[in-house]
C-alpha cells in the first residue's frame, strides 16, 4: 500500500492541481457571457455564448448556454428564435430539472408569442407523462397564464385554482370573466330589439340610430306590404332594411368584442406593473 | 509496480503538451478562432455577428475573402450602400475583384434606384476584359423590365441570354411589350352603357350580374312607382338605381385600375423570383462547405 502512495499520490497531486487550459477558457467564457446577459447586454450574450457553444466541443455548456441564448433572445422580444434555443437546451438537458425548466422556458416562449394553443398543447402533454406529476402546481400555474393570453379568462381561473399559490390569479381571472360581456348575448338581444346590444355594451348613441334606421325602413317595408306592393316590399326589405338589420348584429358583437379586448387589456396591464409573481 | 508507475507518467508526459499545443485554439478571441467563429455564423446565416466578428478579424488580418463576406454578409440584410462600398474596397488584385464588381452592381439593383444603377454600371467599365460582362449585362437588361420607360431592342435585349434563360427573357420581354392590362376609361364607359359591363370587363363576373339586375330592378320599381303615383317609394328607388349605377360605372374602372395593379405586382414577383433563384446572373460561391 506505501509503495501505491510514494508512486501514484505525487501523480495524483500533480494531476489533481494541473488546470485544463481549455476549460479554463470556456469557463472564463461563460463568466464573461453571462455578466453581458446580468449587464441585459442581451446582444453580445447571444454573440459570447454562441462562440462558447462553438468551442465547446465537449458540450459541457449545451444546456446552460442554450437557455442563456434563449432567455436573451426573449428578453429582445425574438420568440421564434427564443423558442429553438430553448429547444436546444431541452435537447441537452442533463437531469429532470433541467428538462423540466426547459420545458416551460418553451412554453413561456410561446405565450408571449401567443402562439397559445402549441403552450396548451406542451402542457397537456407534460400532464400525461407520469415523470412530471410531481409538477403538477406548475403545469396548472403555466397552463393558467396561456389561457389568459388566449383570452380564456374562466379557464384560466380554473387552472390557477387546481394551484396552491395562485389565489390572487384566480380572483383577477374571475374577477375579469365577470366585466367581460357576453358576445352571444349581444348578438342575440340585437336581434329582437336592434340596437340593444349597443345600449348593452353602453354605445347609446349608435344603439338609438340603429334601432331608429331599422324602424324607418321596417315601417317602409311593411306600409308597401300593406298597399299591396310586394315586390317594392321585398326590394326595401332587402336592399335597406336587412342591411341595416345586418350591420346592427355585426355592430353589437363588435362593439362586445372591442370592449371585451379593453378590459383584457386592463387586466394584463396590471399583471405586468403590479403582479409580482413568476409571469411568462 | 514502476512499471505501471512509468506507464501512466508516459500518457501524462505526452497528453500534456497535446492540451497546450493548439494553444491559440483555446484562445477564444484569437483571430483563427474568431474567423473559424465568424464562418460558422456566416453559414448559420446569423449574418450581423458573422460581419462583427469579421470585422473584428480585419484589425489584425487582412484577408480579401473576408472583406467579400462582410459584404455578402451586410447585403444579405438588405444595408445595400455599406455592402457596395465593401465590395468596392476588394483591390484589383484579388481574385474576387471580378465577382466583387458583379456584387456591386447587384447592390445598387436590388437598391431599388435603377437610375443609379445604369450610372454605376456605365462608370464600371463591364465591356472592357472584364471576365462576368455578360452576366452583368444579362442583370442590367433586366433592370429596363422594371420600370416605364422605353424598351430597348427585341434582338438586342435578349444577345446576351443563352438557354432557358433566353426562354424566361423573351417571356417577360414581351409581357412588358403588351401587357395584359384593362383601360379602366374603357371599363367605366361600358358600364355607363350597360350596368355591369364593365365588371365583365375586368373578369368580375358575379359582381357585373349583381350590378345589372340591381340597377335594372330597381330602376324599373322607381318608374312603376312613380306610374302608380307612390312618389315617396319613387324617389327611394330612383335614389338608390342612381346610387348602384353611379358605384358601379366608379367600381368598374377601380376595378380595371385594381387588375391592372395585380398583373403588374405578379410580374414584378414572377421577375425578382426569377433573378433570386438565378442569384442575379452571379456565379455562386459556397462559403459553407
Amino acid at each position: 500500500m506505501k509503495v501505491y502512495l510514494k508512486y501514484f499520490l505525487p501523480l495524483f497531486l500533480f494531476a489533481a492541481s494541473f488546470k485544463m487550459p481549455g476549460q479554463d477558457a470556456l469557463h472564463s467564457q461563460f463568466d464573461y457571457a453571462k455578466s453581458l446577459y446580468d449587464k441585459e447586454d442581451y446582444y453580445d450574450a447571444v454573440t459570447e455564448f454562441k462562440r462558447l457553444l462553438f468551442f465547446d466541443a465537449g458540450n459541457k455548456f449545451g444546456y446552460t448556454a442554450n437557455e442563456y441564448i434563449g432567455m436573451s433572445y426573449k428578453m429582445g422580444g425574438k420568440f421564434s428564435d427564443a423558442i429553438r434555443y430553448f429547444v436546444y437546451s431541452e435537447i441537452n438537458a442533463a437531469n429532470f430539472d433541467e428538462l423540466f425548466t426547459a420545458k416551460i422556458n418553451i412554453v413561456r416562449a410561446n405565450i408571449l408569442r401567443r402562439t397559445t394553443d402549441r403552450a396548451l398543447d406542451l402542457l397537456d402533454s407534460m400532464h400525461v407523462q407520469k415523470k412530471f406529476s410531481s409538477k403538477t402546481g406548475d403545469v396548472y400555474y403555466w397552463k393558467g397564464w396561456a389561457y389568459i393570453f388566449a383570452d380564456r379568462w374562466d379557464k384560466a381561473a380554473e387552472s390557477f385554482s387546481k394551484t396552491d399559490s395562485s389565489r390572487t390569479l384566480e380572483e383577477l381571472c374571475r374577477k375579469v370573466e365577470r366585466e367581460r360581456y357576453s358576445v352571444p348575448f349581444a348578438e342575440i338581444i340585437s336581434h329582437f330589439i336592434p340596437g340593444a346590444g349597443q345600449f348593452y355594451t353602453g354605445h347609446y348613441l349608435s344603439g338609438l340610430l340603429s334601432l331608429g334606421w331599422n324602424v324607418l325602413w321596417g315601417y317602409l317595408t311593411i306600409s308597401a306590404f300593406n298597399a299591396g306592393r310586394t315586390f317594392d316590399g321585398v326590394m326595401i326589405a332587402n336592399f335597406l332594411w336587412l342591411r341595416f338589420y345586418n350591420g346592427n348584429l355585426q355592430n353589437s358583437s363588435k362593439f362586445a368584442e372591442e370592449e371585451n379586448i379593453k378590459i383584457s387589456n386592463r387586466a394584463l396591464n396590471y399583471l405586468q406593473y403590479n403582479y409580482s409573481g413568476t409571469k411568462p | 509496480m514502476r512499471k505501471a508507475f512509468l506507464i501512466v507518467l508516459l500518457i501524462f508526459s505526452t497528453s500534456l503538451p497535446q492540451d497546450k499545443k493548439p494553444g491559440d485554439s483555446l484562445n477564444l478571441f484569437s483571430p483563427p478562432n474568431i474567423k473559424k467563429f465568424a464562418d460558422y455564423l456566416f453559414c448559420q446565416g446569423d449574418y450581423l455577428r458573422a460581419a462583427g466578428e469579421y470585422e473584428n478579424y480585419l484589425k489584425t488580418n487582412y484577408n480579401d475573402t473576408v472583406e467579400f463576406k462582410i459584404a455578402v454578409s451586410l447585403c444579405s440584410m438588405d444595408k445595400y450602400s455599406e455592402a457596395a462600398g465593401r465590395f468596392a474596397d476588394i483591390p484589383p488584385a484579388s481574385a474576387l475583384y471580378q465577382l466583387s464588381k458583379l456584387e456591386f452592381l447587384k447592390t445598387y439593383f436590388l437598391k431599388g434606384s435603377l437610375t443609379e444603377y445604369r450610372a454605376k454600371y456605365s462608370a464600371a467599365g463591364i465591356k472592357s476584359g472584364f471576365r462576368y460582362s455578360n452576366e452583368a449585362e444579362s442583370l442590367y437588361n433586366f433592370s429596363y423590365l422594371l420600370n416605364d420607360g422605353p424598351l430597348p431592342d427585341k434582338n438586342k435585349f435578349l444577345a446576351s441570354y443563352m438557354g432557358s434563360d433566353r426562354d424566361s427573357a423573351i417571356k417577360f420581354y414581351n409581357w412588358k411589350e403588351d401587357p395584359p392590362h384593362k383601360s379602366a376609361l374603357a371599363a367605366a364607359l361600358m358600364s355607363a352603357v350597360i350596368p355591369g359591363l364593365g365588371k365583365f370587363y375586368t373578369h368580375e363576373y358575379w359582381d357585373g350580374v349583381f350590378a345589372f339586375l340591381s340597377t335594372g330592378i330597381l330602376g324599373y320599381l322607381s318608374y312603376s312607382d312613380f306610374k302608380a303615383d307612390h312618389n315617396f317609394r319613387g324617389w327611394l328607388f330612383a335614389g338608390l338605381a342612381a346610387g348602384f349605377y353611379g358605384g358601379n360605372i366608379y367600381g368598374s374602372a377601380a376595378s380595371a385600375q385594381l387588375f391592372n395593379a395585380k398583373v403588374n405586382f405578379d410580374f414584378t414577383n414572377m421577375l425578382k423570383n426569377f433573378l433570386s433563384l438565378r442569384n442575379y446572373f452571379i456565379p455562386n460561391i459556397n462559403f459553407c462547405r
